[in-house]
């Protein structure tokens, strides 16, 4: 009797909305938001010469990014993080679409997935400049059999930086597509296919509708990363070009400009979320009539 | 030196006041003020602590110089590694503790000086002191030597593929040259490669002159065609395997390389170039001074400084130790010496570097 | 058994499987290289497994990894999955903030997360270690964890757990015995992406990392960054063959379980 009277205790607890929420936002709260807080006040203050900041208010940090240097810096970044989006969705989607379909292999082929990423990514990025550059295994290979003479210069191009990032962020479009496509039943695509949908109709009337949240989440979990990203821009591109995330990892370093740094990440924070928000709105309104259709 | 508030406890507030907008009262509390250490340490009475927490550059210490003085100290050592000066500057500042010895280059003890982050060195107990080199003591950093003990010094040059390439390249000026476009490297760093083209005009390598600069821009971004890329240490590897001909690089990257590919040379540009000096520190939240101090003092003798410098392919600072080196070491001629420059801290001139280094990667 | 799925779909996942394992089989040939650098192939050695044997940072870094890679998954997941459930399930005054909250820190970069972590770590007076390693390793996943249950959440048939409630199961017991099995495959992943992220990270560690507390990719990152020591392939052999292991021994385990 005591059993069931502390279960539905607890049950009323758990199931509260409150108590889903408590903990994972008491510790984005206080390990995330707060030292976030104090990187913002930061970013208002005068540089110390020797980093960190002195006392005093200054916007001189925000108002630095309007200057064309720093705004061409931007726009190069936002337009590599949507190359890299889009060739992550174009590869990860029928991987993604293949996996959830497979029966007994699904487990493992999600683990073949996530497991080059187990060693660490330098490691990973040395490999990759071993395959790319000139005499590297890739070009020898090539050589060799005669399909060509000269070697292929791969290496320190943005080709090669578009392979890292793309490499890097693979896993994150494929789980979230994955887990929103593994809901659908087999039974459901056979029944079209025998009622005489043609394969793209099944694709464009079932699983791309289902598949929306997770493309959405998909596309956001490498969009957003990738703004930030900066080793493979270094270490396959040559470094001969800056992204925001070597300019704010330079403030914090070499520069010693923290102020500035700060500021540079949350003007970038700021767009994004923004963009975000706008994104999420637009994107729950076209799935939710999407489901309908499909319903 | 500093004005106002340092930089620790300026976190410190800063946090607190956070905290008391996100959080209310509960945690404000928790602001902790470190009482400041006595200025002067005497470590010389009493017995060592057992353990020491060394933290310094990675593949920068000899095969053995850790165990061997575990072993003869009974003292156990804890060694971390940090990959630059930024790094170990960033996580200090930020307050970290714990660390009992650092290994900070030249300007960024300046920098650790001007935050008051390190703790006097009581000289009285390294006995070996007497086997340093006097053209490593009282450099501008630590003029009187008493917060730093010299570790290792490196130079950058022109490392190159000696069957590759002729005549030597002898001049920064090789990198505008377009005979070898494509096959050369300059590293990821503006201090060495904004100091190279300083040099190249015949300036400072530490100048702040705003037109100084804008030459060293210039010839920067002209320079950047003919490179492959932009890359440090790792050229190592492309050296060797004669994807890269002609490679900016520092002196003991070079001797590792070499041991590879004896083909690797190195030249000091006739025009000079930069060096720099890294040296052991003490941070002032050290929680084992004494047993810091003894490890000081046992790589002060001759046989160890030679284990690290013949490790690492770095000059050691210590004169004794030079006869005892097995690997032949890429030293300056005396002539060369005179055209070495140290790297000092730019101060204030580092926001104009900083904004040079962004239009010379975005040019 | 995935006979139904076109030919090139089959092409297309093989080819990506093949892309993301090429750097790897690379690597771990390497590990076999007598070559000290990566120029070329030098002959066969074991070299870097017995230089790897002897130091003891690296299986300490491995096992401190695996740890606190396992435990912040776990941590991770359970937060980031009851987030999910509140954001999805439950309308309530500043939910929309909430949720756009959520993804700051997917936007931070890595770098301002490690230093104010610092500081704020600095500030309380907590000494660096384990403990902090592993606060930030669970505070960075939870987003990415809530995003991919999300996407499973969002528009998920609420049919069954509506059954279950009409048929007098109380809201705990269908949580448990039917919306989380539901949730089930955005668990895993989410589980897999948080684990992964913690194991890889080196940025936000080195800041919240003590003495004596290094990770292995902290101490992979100081072999590979000035000198590229073929002992890396080493450890990234083993690290593979392990966790390959330890899937193998979970799927036997749980195989004997359903039994």
């Amino acid at each position: 009797m005591k059993d069931v009277r502390k279960q539905r205790l607890l049950a009323r607890i758990v199931s509260k909305p409150t108590t889903l929420l408590a903990p994972a936002g008491f510790w984005l709260l206080l390990f995330f938001i707060i030292p976030l807080g104090v990187m913002v006040v930061y970013s208002f203050m005068p540089r110390g010469i020797y980093g960190g900041v002195e006392p005093g208010f200054t916007l001189e940090h925000y108002l630095r990014f309007l200057d064309p240097l720093y705004l061409t810096i931007l726009l190069r970044t936002v337009l590599m993080a949507a190359g890299c989006t889009a060739v992550c969705l174009l590869l990860g989607y029928p991987v993604a679409f293949a996996i959830s379909r497979a029966r007994r292999w699904k487990h493992i082929l999600l683990l073949l997935v996530i497991m080059p990423f187990w060693t660490s990514f330098l490691v990973r990025t040395f490999a990759m400049i071993f395959l790319m550059r000139d005499t590297g295994l890739i070009n020898t290979t090539l050589m060799r059999i005669g399909v060509i003479t000269e070697p292929i210069v791969m290496l320190y191009t943005p080709f090669a930086v578009m392979v890292g990032l793309v490499y890097t962020f693979l896993p994150f479009m494929i789980l979230p597509i994955y887990a929103s496509l593994e809901r659908l039943p087999n039974s459901i695509l056979e029944a079209a296919e025998v009622l005489g949908a043609k394969p793209a109709a099944r694709f464009r009337r079932i699983i791309l509708p289902l598949s929306g949240p997770g493309v959405v989440a998909g596309s956001l979990l490498v969009f957003v990363p990738a703004l930030g990203s900066f080793i493979p821009s270094d270490l396959l591109g040559g470094a001969k070009q800056m992204l925001i995330g070597n300019l704010v990892q330079n403030q914090f370093g070499a520069a010693r400009n923290w102020p500035f740094g700060s500021a540079a990440s949350f003007v970038v924070m700021g767009v994004v979320l923004i963009g975000v928000l706008v994104y999420l709105r637009s994107g729950r309104g076209e799935v939710t009539t999407a489901l309908q259709d499909a319903g | 030196m500093t004005k106002g508030w340092t930089r620790r406890e300026f976190i410190g507030q800063g946090l607190t006041a956070g905290m008391s907008l996100g959080m209310g009262a509960a945690l404000t509390a928790c602001g902790p003020r470190r009482t400041r250490e006595p200025e002067e340490q005497m470590v010389g009475v009493g017995a060592l602590e057992d353990e020491l927490t060394i933290y310094n550059w990675s593949d920068y210490i000899g095969a053995t110089t850790v165990s061997d003085f575990e072993n003869e100290f009974g003292v156990r050592v804890i060694y971390d590694t940090y990959e630059s000066n930024e790094d170990l500057l960033a996580k200090l500042q930020a307050g970290a503790r714990g660390y009992d010895l650092i290994c900070p280059t030249g300007y960024a003890v300046d920098v650790l000086r001007a935050f008051d982050l390190l703790a006097p060195i009581d000289r009285s107990v390294l006995t070996n002191w007497g086997n340093l080199s006097p053209e490593f003591l009282g450099r501008s950093f630590d003029p009187e030597n008493r917060y730093t003990v010299p570790w290792l010094w490196g130079l950058t040059g022109i490392a190159y593929r000696a069957d590759l390439v002729d005549p030597a390249p002898d001049s920064w000026g090789v990198f505008l040259d377009e005979t070898y476009r494509g096959k050369m490297t300059q590293p990821d760093d503006m201090r060495d490669v904004i100091g190279c083209w300083l040099k190249y005009r015949g300036y400072s390598g530490n100048s702040t002159d705003p037109g100084q600069l804008a030459q060293a821009k210039a010839d920067a971004i002209r320079a950047k065609q003919n490179l492959k890329s932009f890359v440090s240490a790792p050229v190592k590897d492309q050296l060797i395997a004669g994807d890269v001909w002609i490679a900016q690089l520092w002196n003991g990257d070079t001797a590792q390389a070499r041991t590879e590919e004896p083909d690797v040379s190195f030249e000091i540009p006739r025009e000079g170039s930069m060096m720099y000096l890294d040296s052991m520190a003490i941070p002032r939240s050290a929680r084992h001074p004494k047993a810091a101090h003894a490890f000081l003092n046992f790589i002060l003798r001759p046989e160890v400084a030679a284990g690290i410098s013949d490790r690492s392919g770095y000059g050691s600072p210590n004169a004794g130790a030079i006869p005892l080196q097995t690997r032949v070491a890429l030293t300056p001629t005396p002539e060369e010496f005179a055209r070495l420059e140290y790297q000092e801290d730019l101060a204030e001139g580092t926001a104009l570097w900083d904004r040079i280094w962004t239009e010379i990667k975005v040019g | 058994m995935t006979g139904r799925l076109p030919r090139w779909l089959g092409g297309v996942t093989g080819s990506v499987l093949l892309f993301l394992h090429l750097p790897i089989l690379i690597l771990v040939a390497f590990s076999f290289n007598a070559s000290r650098f990566s120029a070329g192939w030098a002959g066969f050695t074991l070299d870097w497994y017995r230089a790897m044997i002897n130091r003891p940072d690296i299986l300490r870094g491995l096992s401190l990894s695996l740890q606190i890679g396992l435990v912040s998954a776990i941590i991770s997941t359970v937060l980031g999955t009851a987030l999910a459930l509140a954001l999805h399930r439950y309308r309530f005054r500043g939910r929309a903030t909430l949720e756009s909250a959520m993804y700051v820190p997917l936007v931070t970069p890595e770098i301002v997360v490690g230093i104010s972590l610092l500081a704020l770590f600095a500030a309380l007076n907590v000494s660096l270690g384990r403990v902090t390693i592993l606060i930030a390793h669970v505070a960075f996943s939870i987003s990415f964890v809530t995003v991919i249950i999300g996407a499973r959440l969002a528009g998920m048939d609420r049919s069954l757990e509506e059954a279950a409630l009409t048929l007098g199961a109380d809201e705990f017991t269908t949580l448990i015995r039917v919306t989380i099995p539901q949730l089930m495959p955005g668990v895993v992943a989410g589980g897999l992406l948080a684990f992964t992220l913690s194991f890889d990270d080196y940025v936000i560690t080195s800041f919240v990392t003590g003495s004596g507390t290094s990770t292995l990719p902290v101490v992979v990152y100081g072999m590979v960054r000035r000198t590229i020591e073929p002992t890396v392939n080493a450890v990234s052999a083993v690290v593979l063959a392990v966790t390959t292991l330890l899937i193998y021994l979970a799927d036997w385990i749980s195989r004997r379980g359903t039994e």
